[in-house]
């Protein structure tokens, strides 16, 4: 129930979330709607509403510049990233449970601190490593340093699951004799599922978004999507069409994932800092 | 606790199992993180770029940290870097607690369409972001031609071409990205407040500003807290949205220090010192996060 007085205010509240909403989508859609202008087209102002679509940019970003390719590496590193991170910290999560104490809790909250780790002071020697070892530019770089950066959260927010998880369940487990490990994969992995589907949207969308240990870690034939957009349209003078393809390539898949795994996402997001 | 002490799968009473499930997780980490970080930190006493080098011949003691005290470009990025964070977290926390507030007031079913909607830029990448920003903030781009229908012209905000407006303009663009994430969580906090205690403050007439200073606020203190964190330690590493969106110019004015330290490592090639420099960055986030953000965790999963 609203009170009179208060009726201003909602008519305020809608007019600013319209604003809201103009300014979260409108440079979404002018980006997106740019991919398929003509180049003269884009530099109009104000971005006409109807025009004639075409797919020239497209063209020359996946027939000179090679993006399906980066595409390509981007999904074989997100992909790889996610396995593997949401496999060993799952692991990592149940071993936690298994200690009697409180070390494993413990354990998970230094876990943690890995997040605070600036990407820049490990990027540095770990490019001098893997450099010695032969294996800059291969996706091995990307792959190990996006799982080592995404272990230590997956590992909480996987082990903050398995703690719920009442003792009773494992126990009654053992007693019809079931090992650990058909304990886990029978009980406690699909009770997971649903901190699992946070974990892939999360650290997919880490992987597939990350630049920094991508741009010094790969080479030519492995560049992810961020990494092809550093270096083909990040230059001085900017040609918007190809740049705005680009971008399109590298949100739109992201974007789309994330809206249906929306429920997930904001659980994810929420878990680090609301406790339910 | 009778359940425990039968839970006999434990390291304490000699058993390996958990131990084996960690160590892949524990190798990487320890490989890929821990192994990096202390040979960083060992080059940073060092006068090494590539190529040879001597323990003997190239130790430098602390000549590096030395250095970033008279380096004016590392100031510099030291100061921009907390600016920065500075100024994101205040731009994010005062326009994301507008938005979740007010979208905690629409319907239940409004706030359900219009919530995918706004997460949006979370899932986009920093240097997409930076991109479409730049889009924005060309000379001849959308943003003027706004402007323009109020007579106002790029004399009046230069933007991303001025050093006095440049580093605003990325705060600007990063908080585009980050406000949904703020609004998100904040949500989650609200919804868990009992709506009892609003309408007694609604029976006595209070205002929406009151109520909120005593009543919301208050309650989500420790939501705030972690907020706090989480865009502290992300602001203090930015690199990408920069990267994109000014390349650190114009004039250093943008540099913040991952970015100064990526350039040293990568493209004056001075790796001892841009490792010092980021050593320097790793120093001032747990000092000034590390304490708050275990203890945090301590406290919730205890509670």
């Amino acid at each position: 129930m609203m009170h009179k007085g208060r009726r201003y205010l909602r008519g305020l509240n809608f007019l600013i979330i319209a604003v809201l909403l103009i300014l979260t989508l409108v440079p979404v859609y002018v980006i997106v709607s740019n991919s398929f202008r003509e180049t003269l087209a884009i530099k109009r102002m104000p971005p006409e509403l109807f025009f004639k679509p075409t797919l020239i940019h497209f063209q020359r970003l996946i027939q000179r510049d090679n993006f399906l390719k980066y595409f390509l590496n981007s999904i074989i590193i997100s992909v790889s990233v996610t396995v593997t991170t949401i496999g060993l910290g799952t692991l990592c999560a149940y071993a936690l449970k298994l200690f009697v104490s409180r070390l494993g809790e413990r354990l998970s909250n230094i876990m943690l601190l890995g997040k605070l780790v600036p990407s820049i002071t490990i990027l540095i020697p770990l490019f001098l490593m893997l450099n010695r070892v032969r294996l800059t530019g291969t996706y091995f770089g990307p792959i190990l340093a996006h799982s080592a950066m995404g272990l230590p959260f997956v590992t909480w927010l996987m082990a903050s699951f398995v703690r719920d998880i009442p003792r009773e369940i494992l126990e009654s487990a053992r007693v019809e004799g079931a090992t650990r490990m058909r304990t886990f994969y029978k009980v406690i992995f699909p009770m997971l599922t649903p901190a699992i589907a946070s974990a892939v949207i999360l650290v997919m969308q880490f992987s597939w978004n990350e630049l920094m240990f991508s741009l010094q870690l790969t080479n030519i034939h492995t560049y992810p999507l961020t990494v092809g957009i550093a270096r083909y349209v990040g230059a001085v003078s900017v040609d918007w069409g190809k740049s705005s393809v680009a971008a399109t390539i590298a949100m739109v898949p992201i974007i789309a994932i994330g809206f249906f795994m929306q429920k997930y996402l904001v659980a994810g997001m929420t878990a680090g800092a609301v406790k339910s | 606790m009778n359940i425990r002490n039968n839970f006999c799968w434990s390291l304490e009473k000699g058993d390996l199992l958990p131990v084996l499930l960690m160590t892949p997780a524990m190798l990487l980490i320890a490989g890929v993180m821990v192994m990096p970080l202390g040979f960083g930190f060992f080059l940073s006493f060092f006068d090494f770029s590539f190529g040879g080098f001597s323990i003997l011949d190239d130790f430098a003691g602390l000549q590096n940290y030395a250095r970033i005290l008279g380096d004016a470009t590392a100031r510099r990025s030291i100061l921009n870097t907390l600016l920065f964070s500075a100024g994101a977290i205040t731009l994010e926390f005062v326009i994301g607690t507008i938005i979740a507030v007010l979208l905690f007031h629409l319907s239940r079913l409004a706030g359900a369409l219009i919530r995918p909607l706004i997460t949006i830029p979370l899932l986009i990448s920093p240097i997409v972001v930076g991109l479409i920003w730049r889009y924005i903030y060309d000379p001849q781009g959308i943003l003027y031609w706004f402007l323009g229908l109020f007579g106002l012209s790029i004399a009046h905000f230069p933007g991303v071409t001025a050093a006095s407006t440049a580093l605003l303009s990325t705060v600007i663009a990063h908080s585009w990205e980050v406000v949904p994430f703020v609004v998100i969580v904040l949500t989650a906090g609200l919804v868990s407040i009992p709506t009892e205690l609003y309408e007694a403050a609604y029976m006595d007439g209070a205002g929406e500003f009151n109520i909120f200073w005593r009543i919301t606020f208050p309650l989500l203190k420790d939501v705030y807290m972690v907020l706090l964190l989480i865009s502290g330690v992300d602001t203090i590493k930015i690199f990408d949205i920069i990267y994109s969106l000014t390349g650190g110019g114009p004039n250093n004015s943008t540099i913040s220090i991952s970015m100064y330290a990526f350039n040293q490592a990568f493209m004056q090639t001075n790796m001892s010192y841009a490792m010092t420099l980021s050593v320097f960055a790793l120093v001032v986030t747990f000092a000034v996060f590390g304490i708050p953000f275990v203890r945090r965790n301590r406290v919730r999963s205890h509670g």
